[in-house]
């Protein structure tokens, strides 16, 4: 059989036929109305349970299926290529949450958590950005002070995913970053915090979002919050490690997404243009047209091969992999809402209504560029990583 | 209970067909493979059955070695091995039927299921061929199935309504689409099908002759539909009706 990058096994293969099948008959239906109504679609969200998708990089004992980055990427590729805002629940769940805990948290931990976060009915997400902390994360205010066999969390996150379900309800359980001690690296710690817990409670479902309308984002309020030791993920003070693996994760999956949007784009005005006839001839048989259609294809997959290449090496527990995936995001987000925008471009009056879809994955895109670290913190990333390299091999 | 399956690898039935230029077959550039959608629903009462009675479930795909992976998606959907009789040559059904006929007498199941036809050349003729050659009973478009005390009932769509029928096992059972609805192939599924056995064999293995009896000499698109027309009343309409489109 020929390479195939994008499909390394014949497993991986069979996984994405079988997401993209689910896609066409159960996510496709719906994407269009839960962007609009502003609706998480938590019964969607179970049955992605059921597909084994919530513990794709889960150890098979925790009730996951083990697999890798590669595995993790092609899912999210293909839901968001129908509903990127339902997408970014999923991810919020089972990366920012289910993976993180399987990677950093102890078996007591995964025990307690992971067969439920695997099969939909506990539905989780982590908290890192504050309303006056996003980029500067070390500059985050929420704290934990030990008190006893407890931790007391005080402070408010922000930008939550998955931190409410409904108008009214928080999530079930999160991962939250918090300082147990003087304002340091080596003071940020993580704890699991559940539903339930007096003191915490939902600031706000956040409201009238450009984009990603389908998942929810809210702020969340840790009023004297008692967590136990047990919900301790990890050492006290030793967070940043944990930190930077998931992040690396999120940033890959969340390029996964941008492909996605951008394939979706790419079939639609590709398909438009052989249809739509202007001064007599099919639109592609237009220059400027081609331009469009051409450029939006290569640049797709020049940052398809770069995830894929990226997610082949990215070891899920391992540490310092950070150029490449905040490269990847760093392109491919920009790259989708390029392509998403050329479509609109290509479908003129009809690109600019919901019915052709390419203006929701256009508001869906910009998101990209924003969450899970904004362009501008890759590039700030990306260049200090590379200071004093002097050759890239 | 042993149960037979089949699935048939073939291409998207939702893309737009494209018709080479010679005739000679349909272009497969740029084109996915997919599990024949009829196959699905013979696969997911296969699996049924085995859930409701025990034994054991079967899956034979006939074709190139790509359809594996056709094969691999039966067994993560729950069936238990599975059997390739491979071949790139384009076969007619009855080579298919005979094919399958060699497999069948070497399985001994108690049912062999399939899908009525297959959506991308809609011949809907091995399962009956196949039953022909091995002499077994054959219900067609089955709606629903029973199995009990050696007998299958199958509720069958037929034109104008349903009908009933009671066939002794083994039989061959063609599947219609509201026969059940299809499980997805989970992730453990897929992950649990890599280590589940799959045979490769060759149809001189098997001792058949695969030469076509029936071939195809040319592809041809249906004539383009004409743009259709407004008419402001029923009497307009008739009239079209009588004198242009001389329908009535």
């Amino acid at each position: 059989m020929a390479f195939d990058l994008f499909n390394p096994t014949e497993t991986h293969l069979t996984f994405r036929q079988m997401i993209r099948q689910f896609v066409e008959r159960e996510v496709e239906p719906q994407a269009e109305a839960h962007d609009h109504g502003e609706q998480f679609n938590q019964g969607l969200f179970r049955k992605l349970g059921e597909l084994g998708l919530h513990g794709v990089t889960v150890p098979e004992r925790f009730g996951g299926s083990g697999m890798d980055a590669v595995a993790a990427v092609i899912a999210h590729e293909e839901l968001a290529a129908s509903d990127p805002g339902f997408c970014l629940a999923y991810l919020a769940h089972s990366m920012l949450f289910v993976n993180n805990l399987a990677i950093n948290g102890n078996d007591e931990q995964r025990q307690r958590f992971l067969p439920g976060a695997c099969d939909g009915t506990l539905i989780g997400g982590m908290c890192m950005s504050e309303p006056d902390a996003g980029t500067d994360v070390m500059g985050m205010s929420t704290t934990a002070k030990k008190d006893g066999d407890d931790y007391i969390l005080n402070g408010r996150k922000m930008w939550i995913t998955n931190g409410a379900i409904s108008d009214t309800d928080l999530g079930d359980v999160f991962l939250v970053y918090a300082h147990t001690g003087e304002k340091h690296q080596r003071s940020i710690s993580l704890f699991l915090v559940e539903k339930g817990m007096e003191g915490f409670s939902l600031g706000q479902k956040i409201k009238g979002k450009l984009g990603m309308r389908a998942s929810t984002t809210a702020e969340l309020v840790f009023e004297d919050v008692r967590v136990p030791s047990k919900n301790l993920v990890g050492l006290e003070g030793g967070a940043v490690k944990s930190m930077m693996r998931n992040l690396a994760l999120e940033r890959l999956t969340l390029a996964a997404m941008s492909l996605g949007i951008a394939r979706r784009c790419v079939e639609i005005m590709n398909s438009y243009a052989q249809d739509r006839k202007a001064f007599g001839q099919p639109l592609n048989r237009f220059g400027q047209i081609q331009r469009h259609i051409a450029e939006s294809y290569a640049e797709y997959m020049a940052g398809r091969s770069y995830v894929y290449q990226v997610a082949q090496n990215l070891a899920l527990d391992a540490y310092g992999q950070r150029i490449d995936s905040d490269g990847v995001k760093l392109y491919c987000s920009v790259m989708a809402k390029n392509v998403a925008d050329r479509a609109i471009q290509t479908l003129g009056g009809y690109g600019y209504v919901s019915e052709y879809k390419v203006e929701r994955l256009w508001r869906d895109a910009k998101l990209l560029e924003i969450g899970g670290g904004t362009i501008e913190a890759h590039q700030k990333n990306m260049t200090r990583d590379l200071t004093g390299l002097e050759k890239l091999l | 209970m042993k149960i037979l399956t089949t699935v048939k690898r073939v291409t998207d039935p939702d893309m737009k067909v494209k018709i080479k230029p010679d005739g000679s077959g349909i272009v497969t550039d740029g084109v996915e493979y997919k599990m024949n959608s009829f196959d699905e629903y013979g696969v997911e009462e296969a699996i049924k059955l085995k859930e409701a009675h025990g034994g054991e479930v079967v899956v034979v795909s006939v074709g190139p070695k790509a359809a594996t992976k056709e094969i691999r998606t039966a067994l993560a959907m729950g069936a238990d091995r599975g059997i390739l009789i491979e071949t790139d040559e384009d076969l007619d059904s009855d080579a298919v039927a005979r094919l399958l006929a060699e497999v069948v007498k070497a399985e001994a199941p108690e049912v062999v299921l399939m899908g009525k036809q297959a959506v991308d050349s809609d011949r809907n003729q091995a399962g009956q061929m196949l039953a022909s050659y091995l002499g077994y009973p054959q219900a067609t478009f089955a709606y629903s199935l029973e199995v009990a005390d050696g007998w299958a009932t199958v509720g069958r769509e037929v034109d104008g309504g349903t009908s009933t029928k009671r066939v002794k096992l083994p039989a061959i059972v063609t599947a219609d689409l509201r026969l059940n609805e299809p499980r997805y192939a989970s992730l453990p599924g897929i992950i649990k099908a890599k280590r589940k056995p799959l045979d490769t064999k060759s149809p001189s293995d098997l001792g058949v002759d695969i030469t076509n009896k029936v071939n195809v000499l040319k592809f041809e698109a249906p004539p383009a539909r004409a743009a259709g027309q407004i008419v402001d009343s029923v009497d307009a309409l008739i009239e079209k009706l009588r004198d242009e489109a001389k329908a009535l």
